[in-house]
């Protein structure tokens, strides 16, 4: 972005006594440093962090180390958990199953919200069309999924009344493995597509108009002006969403708690499930935590990869 | 549909809400049929789920499987309506095919609100301050920190839930308003996340100028940063509210009086009660439209400022 | 400006420290200071409120009479009763034990118990019961058996139990040209299915009209099923789906129940069973696994799509509650044994070992456990209390509002029950038995898979 100068208001008064003008893009390290005032904002903030998202993954991390069923007292049995996992079946199922899924999930919903919000952008504004698009995030995820398990339902459901009746054979939407992820990721993406857009839209809103204008003004088609302006400003909001979304994905949990349960024959037994039935099913909960680490690495590495790419860090509207 | 005014002067910036398309001219070109074709379609696979939730939540329960390829209600009542509300005696709802358990539903209503009131004005407010440390204050291992708070989305819920849940219970706040709202009243990472991203993205000149003018950080943050950041403030309250409105699991765990109880927890009444047993779906049906109601409602009244606060790039 | 923030900093140091120790102190469960032990409650002079749980909110009724009752007759005490979803139910049991929040008396369910007592979680009666002078003698046989665990001592009273049985739609068998009389005393066997499968073949309708046993029959169009399935395979113990046709083979699930320590599913009388269930779905009789991932077989049932299907009596309720539908119900097949069979399962209540009113929580699950308050709960008939006098005045009360209960009660006349098969491990069971019999019913693997499958399971006792 280029910057024109500065209007100075009348009756400037020169900066006070040491205090230097801050450099275009600081660094943390160069500059001064105000340690002191960031803490002050970040203490409410921190005190949550350490408290109820912090000290339970520390002691997360050790239950992983233990065999324990929650009741009796954790005993320690090193690296047996992790050894275990590396010739579990399920695991490396799940692992397969979770990627599908996310996959499927983040390619469709990145762009059918990036999509929606640009409609919404350019082609009409209306607020009763953005909380029509965003209904769906208004219901909870286990009522969505109770509607969509009967909607879908092989036999009573009426969307495959509709395909026999157009003389199609009926299709295991839930039932089938092959079917099964496919249906899950639709079900969560009709769930969450209004909420990305509405992300998007957020940020659709940052860029200026007067960009979208010069351009305009230069010959750029609309396309055009998509891909050269709006995405390339867009980047730090899409990093947010693209992280959001990848993260979510790999901890998807509730729709297959109220639809398959894992089925059929695992084809579903995403990570979560998978954690949560060793856990609090089957009384592994050192395992389940164990299991819940190696997703965590996943999870993390996969992050920062995304947010290095996309060099999430700078903004080019600033 | 859209109006447009011709720039007559190249120079001057004139943002006009309503205009579609940047060229001066008004086309029905096949890309914007598209465009409303596809608008078109993501608004019936959006709504019709919602069709059958009404159509459903008016039918009677017991005769829904006589006829599950109709369109309409099966057997119009209001019954299911009243069973959520808690109007209907326990014969009533039994007849209908529903449990006859009750519901006090203001008193959920009134807890529920006061629960996602809370947690978005505190989480919106402490997390937009942490945000803006993250995204423009300089101190030593900032980035580093932020990595830190960002992992905490990566968090598995099977290690926070429990020790949470042991936490509040030695706290003595089990079944309180303060035990409901404190483990997300502070933060999460999202709000954070959500936040800096945007704040990184505001124009530093109008920071800087301030700041030459001798303005001091919190002036800058009150007074220049959140005004400006109206949209993306207000999508996070709005969020985070409706996020706050739908939690099932910590408030089942922990809000169980009819002090704490929210109207998910309390709507659960309507879920199947054994094994192999089916819900009540038309009071299931009635009880999720009702209690997604008043998000709408608010989406309504405050989506209008996530349009029309236009981010101010301060250039004009 | 400096050293306020740097106090600033310490206090808040110190604050995240404080809290830090404070869920340390939490930390772990709390709920193992009670004496797990036995030992004696005493009653004489139980006062207070006693909490209890349960899931059905069909049967909350019933039991708030029955606690009505037990205020009137002890006026000290009273009963809370607290109503979750079985989808909830059991996670916040288990959480309840772990933060210490559970109630003093809940209903527990064969499936959970074993794992609640090998965690020590549930009071032994038998000492108090004795002192009390409660006879377990008057529950129906082998209820009150269920509930001693593997150290001999008892940990529930019996308050109810349920049989299976066919539910058929009568319209349907009437088309069918069946009388209900028909129904009555079908015959199979796992080789060919006998008198049964032919009525289920004969119940199957495709689209165009074409019965399961008329040439035509489009098994890839199928517009109403002979028998339905209740939710899939049915894991290891197939309560609804097929243990009504193993029970009648000289087989058994375990070496011994309850508590055996060894599983059978390589037995080839079982395979072969399952073998026949798979057979009947690729006929085109029996919907697949596919079919019924999604509504419960009693909605399916209700829209006129099963002309049969087996299920337990707990869904007289639902199943008898479809408008557009007339429900019947006639006993299951005799089988190879020359007998019928079904599987007998029970619930009882239990108390929590962390409870803080123990004489007051035993003595109301003496009173759930007594003819009294059974007696409320059977003339409410919406389930078959355990004890023998409250099953008939259940009979009675289900007869009153037009529905025949004699297909469930046959067994406990005729005494072709068999218990639901408890032992140690069952979760991880279900989780290994699960996908196996699932894959065998797809026809992905052949019977004689389940083999495999047993040394999985078997694996776990040793």
């Amino acid at each position: 972005m280029t910057s024109e100068s500065v209007e100075m208001p009348v009756g400037t008064i020169s900066p006070p006594a040491g205090r230097t003008p801050k450099l275009k893009k600081s660094r943390p390290g160069s500059g001064r440093s105000e340690l002191g005032m960031a803490l002050l904002f970040i203490a409410p903030a921190a005190i949550g962090f350490l408290v109820f998202y912090l000290y339970p993954t520390i002691r997360g991390f050790y239950f992983a180390f233990t065999r324990y069923n929650l009741l009796g007292s954790p005993r320690f049995i090193g690296f047996d958990n992790f050894t275990k996992i590396a010739q579990d079946k399920l695991f490396w199922n799940a692992l397969v199953v979770t990627t599908e899924y996310v996959v499927l999930n983040i390619v469709f919903q990145t762009i059918i919200a990036i999509g929606l919000a640009v409609l919404m952008q350019r082609l009409i504004k209306s607020t009763v069309i953005r909380g029509t698009i965003l209904l769906p995030f208004l219901i909870s995820n286990v009522i969505a999924a109770l509607v969509w398990f009967w909607l879908l339902d092989y036999q009573i459901g009426i969307v495959n009344e509709f395909i026999s009746w157009t003389g199609l054979n009926r299709i295991p939407f839930f039932g089938g493995e092959n079917w099964a992820i496919p249906t899950i990721a639709a079900v969560n993406i009709w769930r969450h597509m209004g909420y990305t857009a509405l992300l998007v839209f957020a940020g659709l809103q940052m860029i200026p108009d007067y960009v979208y204008e010069a351009a305009a003004i230069d010959g750029s088609t609309e396309w055009h002006s998509f891909w050269r302006i709006t995405m390339p400003l867009l980047r730090p909001i899409l990093a947010l969403v693209l992280v959001i979304t990848v993260t979510g994905s790999f901890q998807v949990f509730d729709t297959v708690a109220v639809t398959t349960r894992g089925g059929p024959v695992n084809a579903s037994r995403v990570m979560q499930y998978y954690i949560y039935q060793k856990g609090f099913a089957e009384g592994q909960f050192g395992y389940a935590c164990a299991l819940s680490v190696i997703l965590f690495i996943i999870l993390i590495s996969v992050a920062l990869i995304q947010l290095k790419l996309l060099n999430a860090d700078q903004s080019d509207l600033a | 549909m859209s109006t447009t005014i011709t720039s007559e002067d190249p120079g001057r910036t004139e943002t006009v809400p309503q205009t579609a398309g940047k060229r001066g001219k008004k086309k029905v070109s096949f890309g914007r049929i598209l465009a409303w074709s596809l608008l078109v379609i993501a608004i019936i696979i959006t709504l019709f789920p919602f069709y059958w939730m009404l159509r459903t939540a008016f039918s009677t329960s017991k005769s829904l499987f006589s006829d599950p390829g109709s369109l309409l209600p099966v057997d119009p009542t209001l019954g299911a309506f009243k069973r959520v509300l808690g109007l209907a005696s326990v014969e009533e709802a039994q007849a209908e095919g529903g449990s006859g358990a009750s519901v006090n539903f203001l008193l959920y209503l009134r807890n529920s609100i006061v629960y996602s009131t809370v947690v978005t004005i505190g989480q919106v407010f402490f997390c937009s301050l942490a945000a803006y440390a993250f995204a423009r204050l300089n101190w030593p291992g900032r980035d580093k920190v932020f990595v830190l708070f960002l992992a905490a989305l990566m968090v598995p819920p099977i290690f926070t839930s429990l020790p949470n849940f042991i936490l509040i219970k030695n706290l003595g706040l089990l079944n309180t308003f303060p035990g409901l709202v404190l483990p997300t009243l502070l933060m999460t990472p999202f709000a954070i996340f959500f936040l800096r991203q945007f704040f990184l993205g505001i124009n530093r000149e109008i920071e800087e100028a301030a700041s030459i003018d001798g303005a001091s950080v919190w002036t800058i943050f009150f007074r220049i940063i959140l005004p400006m950041s109206g949209a993306p403030v207000t999508t996070l309250a709005i969020l985070t509210f409706i996020a706050a409105w739908n939690d099932y699991f910590w408030p089942l765990l922990v809000g169980n009086t009819e002090g704490s109880k929210v109207l998910t927890v309390a709507l659960g009444v309507f879920r199947s009660q054994n094994p192999q047993g089916s819900p009540d779906w038309a009071g299931l049906m009635a009880a999720a439209l009702i209690a997604a109601l008043p998000l709408l409602i608010l989406f309504f009244i405050f989506g209008k400022k996530v349009v029309n606060s236009i981010g101010f790039s301060g250039m004009k | 400006m400096a050293t306020l923030r740097k106090r600033l900093g310490v206090g808040i140091l110190s604050a995240v420290l404080l809290s830090l120790s404070l869920t340390a102190c939490g930390g772990g469960s709390d709920s193992g200071d009670a004496d797990s032990q036995g030992g004696v409650i005493d009653t004489s002079n139980a006062t207070g409120e006693v909490s209890y749980w349960l899931w059905d909110a069909n049967q909350l009724p019933a039991y708030q009479a029955c606690a009505d009752a037990f205020h009137t007759k002890n006026p000290n005490l009273t009963v809370k009763i607290t109503q979750a979803a079985w989808d909830d139910y059991w996670t916040k049991i288990t959480n309840g034990f772990v933060g210490g929040t559970a109630p003093d008396v809940f209903t527990n369910h064969l499936s959970k118990y074993p794992e609640f007592v090998s965690q020590e979680q549930l009071v032994p009666l038998d000492e108090t019961l004795a002192k009390d002078g409660v006879d377990t003698g008057i529950y129906q046989e082998g209820l009150a058996d269920l509930w001693v665990g593997q150290d001999g001592k008892r940990y529930g009273l019996p308050k109810d139990f349920d049989t299976v049985s066919v539910f058929y739609n009568k319209k349907l068998i009437e088309d069918g040209g069946y009388a209900v009389a028909d129904l009555q005393n079908l015959t199979w066997n796992p080789d060919d299915g006998g008198t049964y499968e032919k009525t289920i073949a004969h119940l199957t309708v495709d689209e165009n009209g074409k019965r399961g046993d008329e040439a035509g029959f489009d098994k890839s169009k199928v517009a109403v099923y002979g028998l339905g399935l209740d939710g899939g395979s049915g894991a290891g113990n197939g309560q609804t789906q097929w243990s009504m046709y193993t029970g009648t083979l000289p087989w058994q699930v375990t070496d011994k129940n309850p508590w055996g320590t060894h599983y059978n599913y390589d037995n080839a009388d079982f395979q072969k069973s399952m073998g026949w269930m798979r057979s009947l779905i690729e006929k085109g009789y029996m919907p697949s696994v596919e079919a019924v991932t999604g509504q419960s077989a009693g909605d399916i049932f209700g829209a006129g799509k099963y002309a049969m299907v087996t299920t337990g009596s707990w869904m007289i309720g639902q199943m008898y509650g479809y408008k557009g539908v007339q429900t019947g119900t006639v006993p299951t097949p005799v089988g190879p044994s020359g007998k019928r069979s079904s599987m007998y399962n029970g619930l009882a209540d239990s108390i929590w070992v962390g409870s803080e009113n123990k004489p007051g929580a035993a003595k109301w699950v003496e009173f759930l456990g007594s003819a009294e308050c059974q007696d409320i709960v059977g003339e409410k008939g919406v389930v078959f209390p355990a004890v023998k006098t409250s099953t008939e005045k259940a009979a009675a009360a289900f007869k009153a509002k037009d529905i025949d209960t004699d297909a469930f009660l046959i067994h406990i006349k005729d005494d072709t029950t068999f218990l639901f098969p408890i032992t140690d491990h069952a979760s991880e069971i279900t989780g290994i038995m699960t996908p196996a019999m699932d894959s065998v019913f797809t026809g992905k693997t052949e019977p004689s898979s389940l083999t495999d499958a047993n040394n999985q399971v078997n694996a776990l006792f040793e």
